[in-house]
Parts: C-alpha cells; structure tokens; sequence
C-alpha cells in the first residue's frame, strides 16, 4: 500500500495505491464545525443530491445511469466527528480492465454531475425532490425508537450533558426539518461546496499521474479553506456523584446505558493505553464485563464497552431484564473499580494488544477502512502505522491503570423493557 | 483433491471428500492477508423430530441454537473464545434454519486455529450446571430479538405463509421451550447430526490448501461415518396458510410485510437455475432501478425495503418487508406490478450486466466470499464455478416462460401499526 497526500489547494487528494482491489473507491468528505440546528438540513442536503441533477431528473434516471456503468456504486453518510460533522459521498466503480476502456472516467463525470451540477432552479432546489428528501427524514427521525440501543445511547446521552455535540441527534430535529425551504437548502449547499474543508480520497490499482489529472479534470473547488476548529471536545467534569435516569418502553429486554467521561488524557494515553485498556474492560468475548456479567452471571447476552477518543468518552451498553439493574450495574462497576486497582494480568494485556494488531493487520482489506485510517492518522495526529505497532507494544500494565483511574462512571439510563401485551 | 477454477474471478475452488463423507472447500486469495473458516453442520431449525433405531426423538424448540451455545463448553476448563484471543484472532457460532456454523477468522496462527475449531467442535461436553447457566443468556437473547418490530413482522409473515414447516418458528425457540431442555437432549442431537457425512469445513482467504487439507485429515479422517436419522418428512401445502393479517408493534411509522409462495414442482428447471430467473425476477420488479422504486418515491409510499428469496424443498418464497406510512396504499401497488409485470428485455440485460459486476466485486473480500460459497454449499451441494457465465447466458425468453408458471396471488400480506 502505497500512499501520497496532495495539496491541490483548494482540497486534499490523499491517494491510496493497492493491488487489492477491482475497483477504484473515491471518497469526497466535506468538514464544518457541527451545529445542532444545521445537522437536519445537512442530512436533507446530501438526500437531495442523490435524487436527481441537472442530466438525470429522477432518482430512477440517476441510478439507471450508475448501473450503465457497470453497476457504479454511489452513497452519501453524515457522521459527527468531535466537533465537526463530516459529510461524505462515495463512488465506487470496477476498473477498466473487468469493464471497457473508458469507463471509469465516465464515473468520475458521473460523479462530478451529481456534486456539482445540483438539479436548481432560480438558486432553489426543486419542490418536488424537497419533499422526498424532507419525507425520508421524517421517517427517519419518527422511527428512533425502533433501535432500542441507539435510543438508549442518545437519551443517556441527551442525560449526559445536552450541550455538548456528543449529544446531538445525528437524525435530525423535528422542528428544523419543518423550517427547511427549496432557497434555504441551496444555500447550505452552496455553503458546504464553497467554505467546507474537503478531503478527497482514492483507493485502487491505478497511475498516479493519470489519477491526478483525471480528479484536476472532474473536481473542482473554488476557494482554498482552513480547518477552522479543533476536533478534540471539551472535557466533561464528572458529576461527583452519579446521574441516574431511565425511562419505560413497551418492550420485554431493557437496555442499559453508561456514559463514563476520561478526563485529563495525554495524548499518547489516548491512543495507546486506553486502547487497550477498552478492550480489557468491555472490548469484546474476552473482556471482563463479557466474562463476568454475562458468562458468570447470566445477566444478559449483549454487553460491550468503546472508547470515542475525541470525545473522551467511553461508552457502556447491555440489553438485560429490568429485575437485574441493580445487580448488573453493581457489576459493572465492581469491575472498574477492580481494573483500577490493578486487578487484571500481562496476558489480558497481551491479548488485547493481539487484537489490536489483528485490527490492524486488516485494515487493508477492506476500501473504507483504510480511508477512515489515513482520515483518523491526519486528524488525531498519528504517525504511521508501523510506528504505532511498536509504541503499542511497550505499553505497560502501570499505563493502563493510569487510564483507569481517569475513567468516571458518571450517567447511568435505563430503558426499561415494560410489556404491555 | 480436486481443483476447479471458478471462471471469470481468476480464482480456484478446491475441495475434497474424506472417506468419511465429511466435505472440504477452500479458496485461497493469495492477495488477502486476513483468512475465515466455517466449521458446519447440516443441523439447523428445521429439524424438529427425527428418529432412529426404533427410537424417537423431539427434543424441545431451540435445540440446534442452544446446542450451538453450548459447544462452547468444554471439560478441560478451556474456553474457546480465550484460545483464540490468544492470537487476536475472532471466534463466533451462528445457528440458522438449516446449518451450525463454528467460525473463526483472523490473520495469524493458521495452523493451530483450524486444529483447534475442528477439535473443540468434536468435544461436547454438557452437564446439567452448564446447561442451565445457560438459559438466562439465551433467554435474554431471545427477548432481544422479540423486541425488534422489523423481526416480529417477519415472524408473523412465516406464520402466515407456511402452515407446517418449522420455518415458521423463531430459530432460537421460546423461552419457554428453552427452558426444557436437558444435557440429554444436546447429547441426542449431537451425536446424532454432528457426524462427518453431515458436515462440512469452508476456508477462504491466505491459507495454503495442501497444509489445510493435512491438518483436516488428521484431525477429522478418524472420526466414523454414522447412519444419519431419519428426519421426519413435512407436507407443506401449496397455499398460504392466512392471505392477511394486522398486528401491532412498538413503533411510529408503520410497516408491510409481504410474501409470495411458489410452489416449484411444476417449474421444470434445475434448483440453481430457477434460483437465478427467480432473483432476476424480483430485482427487475423491486430493485432500486425498477418502476415500482420510482412510483413509491414519488408518492411518499415508503421509506425502507427489504426483499429476499428463501428455498426450501419443492418451494421457493420471496419477502418484502418495508417501512410505509399507507400500508393499505403500499399494497396495493405491490399488487398491481404482480398483475401486470414489467419485465423487458433492455432492463433484463442492463441487469445482467449490474448482476456480474457485483459477481467480480463479492471476491474483494473475504467475508462476502464466505457467505456467497457458504449459500451455494447449503443450497446445490457444491461451490459453483461458472456463476458469470450462467448470468450471462439467461434468455429473456425463459425468464417470460417461468412468470406464466407461477401463480402471483398466492400471498400474504402483514401489515404492523402503532400499538396505541
């Protein structure tokens, strides 16, 4: 894997050279600082650019058009990323050689279309297309419930501290998607293409050069941008004694919910000790909330604990009965008390840092992966990934501890399963 | 060992039959770092009573799923899931309608994890202690998905459409059922189902062949080949049991469930081939290019779609589960396409041409290579090697042929609202 990031001024062009792959994957993700009444209108913005444009005037035209060349694959996500939301669109389309000689430039044009070439009329998009985009996010937004867990994790959340970003609905608001308008909706469009930060991502078996010229030839951004803020959140002071809420749900499993803030992280403690230290903890089969809550005790069969590394956050969720709250709650926090106090050996330590390096090992096997990678590598600073396997390997149990004793269970919800059947 | 290419992928198939009857697939992807190996049995949900030697069994609902829990156990003490962790490689099991699946995948220590998948797989090992721990997980498990609107509707649709098949039951039993079953009942069907001429092993990724195959004779040549039990035979007929039904469920925005019945002993086709026209089918009819898309796009009729095809002997049914705030509206569109089906030729080969693209990709990963081949081993027996080619070949003609076949009111329809 070969890779070389390009300051073509107005954006980055980080182009990733494999031989992996049949296809050619593009990635192009715009950043702005996050705004919890813009999130709705950003995520109604990147429907409406894949329902129609000015060449293809339906949904139906735009993917007949995607398919004719060889089943291009195109997709839009909206994420929040610490402060910033980042919104992203995707082409990915087989190489020349398994298609015809030509066709992975008629993706890019394809491509290029859709961004840049909005199906707008008079500066506003066209009421019709409004409606659709606007009713998929109503949908959307009225169906939040129906992932118990996510719901969970956003009421904790909202419990949490509802004025930090790591709160916000990345559905939407109900009562922003009503103040929506075909004119609002351009301008925000105009926004994001003109101020945003853009990355511009390639992965595949192809010429530099050629690559270079085809993206000068299809891409292009007017105004050069800074990065304007930090990623990184503020840090949540714990609460001093914990936050319990909950909330009923007429279901028959409850879900359980924990917010528990790393306060006065180092750097290098961000993303190696507490790495290890979340995999320990609650990272998976091997874990210790895995091992004790559920093999143990039989208290539930999901359980699982992650770290958002700019959030400086860790996570916790398990779907149980409700007449095992208190019981699994004391556990959980039995076991961080216990890990804080050293209560876990080398070969815990040396298992996680196996499946880091499994981790990484198979980063290169899959398209989106090594994009998010040299995203992530860029925005928290890393060095390269070689690099990291050898810091990873001499962190020591003392370190981990150290990270553990930043963590503080802080907000604890449950969703509580009442049956009404 | 016998080696094929599978055309168009630039890549070999190889596989083997121990004298045992037991089944080996392996293809390798030298470019791949990552490797995936599927322990399986023949032994899923479907299996309700079966009998042998003058002896019946009908172990409680469930069984194959809890069995699949259970292997987990093991009497020197070890867990699996820890030998594995050792080399940072993931492990997991999977019970379905009809197979077990022991998998684990990684990219380290080849050699020693697919000895011991194969070995512990083999250990069984259940006591009256272990077996009851277990009923909380998976009660909770059950509970879970119970909670999920999406797989409530879908339940409801099986009981709709099937009158006696097992595929009308959840795959994890009742927790009610669950909690019937005894260290004696895992035994039954262990022994029973868990033998070499009912399974098989599938390995995809960078691996060599040669090496596999040793370590798989060693482990597994020795093991005997067992007279299977006779399984007791379901006559399923050909109508839907209910044509309609309404539940309710926890959710906002309501939904529609749908399924077509097609009974296949009149469609004069190999299993493979029928499977193809029948995916070309409904793709042309609800893929994300058809008419239908674009009208219910318009018209605000829905927001998510979810179809699929699923065989079982003599039949083939097709579900469409979607998110629709006018289920009754919804429906009647699902029907109209079914009246007058809009099939011609120009879409059934820009199709075609969608369809091999996706072929070619599905060999970039592992994953999705495990379960494409995984599907073919269940569903005809072997890996297919000219799949491309086949797509290729479909005439519009048989396609036009198959449609007078099959009788597209043999449906039933759920739709699920608002519990309020």
């Amino acid at each position: 894997m070969d890779y070389i990031k390009k300051d073509l001024g107005s954006f980055n062009l980080h182009m990733i050279n494999t031989k992996k792959f049949k296809t050619i994957t593009i990635k192009i993700v715009f950043h702005t600082p996050i705004i919890k009444e813009e999130i709705t209108k950003r995520n109604v913005l990147s429907d409406i650019l894949l329902q129609s444009s000015k060449k293809y005037h339906s949904k139906r035209d735009l993917i007949i058009a995607a398919e004719e060349l060889y089943a291009a694959d195109i997709a839009n996500h909206n994420q929040r990323l610490g402060n910033y939301i980042l919104t992203s669109f995707n082409l990915q389309v087989l190489m020349d050689k398994y298609t015809e000689e030509g066709n992975v430039e008629k993706a890019f044009s394809f491509f290029s279309e859709i961004l840049f070439n909005p199906d707008v009329k008079n500066n506003a998009f066209k009421k019709d297309k409004l409606e659709i985009a606007k009713h998929n996010s109503l949908i959307a937004l009225n169906s939040i419930k129906e992932s118990a867990v996510s719901y969970s994790m956003l009421k904790m959340l909202e419990a949490y501290d509802s004025t930090s970003p790591v709160s916000y609905r990345m559905v939407g608001y109900l009562e922003d998607l009503e103040n929506i308008t075909e004119e609002n909706l351009y301008e925000a469009y105009q926004k994001m293409i003109d101020n945003d930060y853009v990355d511009m991502f390639v992965v595949g078996n192809f010429n530099k050069r050629e690559m270079l010229s085809l993206v000068k030839k299809y891409f292009k951004f007017k105004r050069i941008k800074k990065r304007k803020a930090s990623y990184y959140l503020k840090e949540h002071k714990p609460r001093g004694k914990r936050l319990f809420v909950g909330e009923e749900i007429d279901n028959t499993q409850s879900k359980l919910a924990i917010a528990c803030p790393i306060n006065n992280l180092t750097d290098y403690e961000r993303n190696y000790p507490l790495v290890l230290a979340n995999l320990i903890f609650g990272g998976g089969v091997e874990s210790k909330l895995f091992k004790d809550v559920r093999e143990k005790n039989s208290l539930c069969y999901t359980i699982r604990s992650f770290v958002n590394k700019l959030d400086s956050l860790l996570l916790i969720s398990a779907g149980i009965d409700r007449e095992n709250y208190t019981k699994t709650v004391n556990l959980i926090t039995r076991n961080l008390n216990d890990l804080k106090k050293g209560k876990f050996t080398d070969k815990d330590i040396a298992v996680a840092k196996e499946f880091y390096y499994t981790s990484i090992e198979e980063l290169g096997e899959d398209e989106y992966r090594i994009i998010a990678e040299f995203m992530m590598e860029e925005i928290l600073g890393l060095p390269p990934i070689v690099e990291r396997l050898k810091k990873m390997n001499t962190v020591t149990k003392k370190e981990i501890i150290k990270v553990y004793k930043k963590i503080t269970m802080d907000t604890v919800f449950l969703l509580e399963g009442v049956k009404h059947e | 060992m016998n080696k094929f290419e599978l055309i168009g992928l630039d890549r070999e198939c190889f596989t083997e039959t121990l004298s045992n009857g037991l089944e080996v697939y392996m293809i390798p992807l030298t470019n791949k770092k990552n490797y995936f190996i599927s322990y399986a049995t023949r032994f899923g949900s479907d299996i309700l009573e079966f009998s042998k030697d003058n002896h019946k069994y009908k172990p409680p609902l469930g069984i194959a799923h809890f069995l699949e829990h259970k292997m987990f156990e093991q009497e020197d003490g070890v867990d699996p899931f820890t030998f594995f962790s050792n080399s940072g490689t993931d492990s997991n099991a999977s019970t379905s309608f009809d197979s077990t699946q022991y998998i684990c995948f990684g990219t380290k220590n080849f050699t020693s994890n697919l000895k011991y998948l194969l070995e512990f797989v083999n250990k069984p090992y259940y006591t009256d202690e272990n077996v009851n721990k277990e009923k909380g997980i998976i009660a909770e498990e059950i509970n879970m998905y119970g909670d999920i609107p999406d797989f409530k509707l879908e339940m409801k649709l099986r009981e709709c459409l099937y009158l006696k098949h097992p595929r009308r039951m959840d795959i994890a039993g009742t927790v009610e059922e669950i909690n019937k079953i005894t260290k004696e009942d895992l035994y039954d069907c262990y022994n029973n189902f868990y033998v070499p001429n009912n399974m098989f092993v599938l390995i995809v990724g960078n691996f060599s062949p040669e090496v596999a195959l040793n370590i798989i004779k060693e482990e597994l040549a020795k093991e005997e080949e067992i007279e299977l039990p006779v399984i007791k035979d379901i006559k399923e007929p050909d109508s839907v049991k209910t044509k309609e039904a309404a539940i309710t469920g926890n959710i906002e925005v309501p939904k529609l469930a749908f399924g077509l019945k097609v009974p296949t002993k009149d469609i004069n086709l190999s299993d493979l081939e029928l499977d193809l026209y029948l995916h070309m089918l409904t793709i042309i009819l609800f893929g994300a290019s058809s008419e239908f898309r674009e009208k219910v796009r318009q018209d605000k009729l829905m927001s998510s779609i979810y179809t699929e095809w699923e065989s079982i002997e003599q039949f083939r049914i097709f579900y469409l589960v979607a998110s629709t705030p006018n289920p009754k509206k919804l429906t009647d569109e699902i029907k109209k396409v079914l009246v007058n089906i809009p099939v011609d030729e120009k879409t059934f080969e820009r199709i075609k041409k969608v369809w091999i693209a996706g072929e070619v990709k599905i060999y970039d990963n592992v994953d999705m290579v495990v379960n494409n081949s995984y599907d073919d081993i269940i569903k005809y027996h072997k890996i297919i090697p000219n799949r491309i080619e086949m797509i290729r070949k479909m005439k519009y003609k048989k396609l036009q042929d198959i449609i007078t076949k099959i009788d597209f009111t043999n449906t039933s329809i759920v739709k699920m609202t608002n519990n309020k």
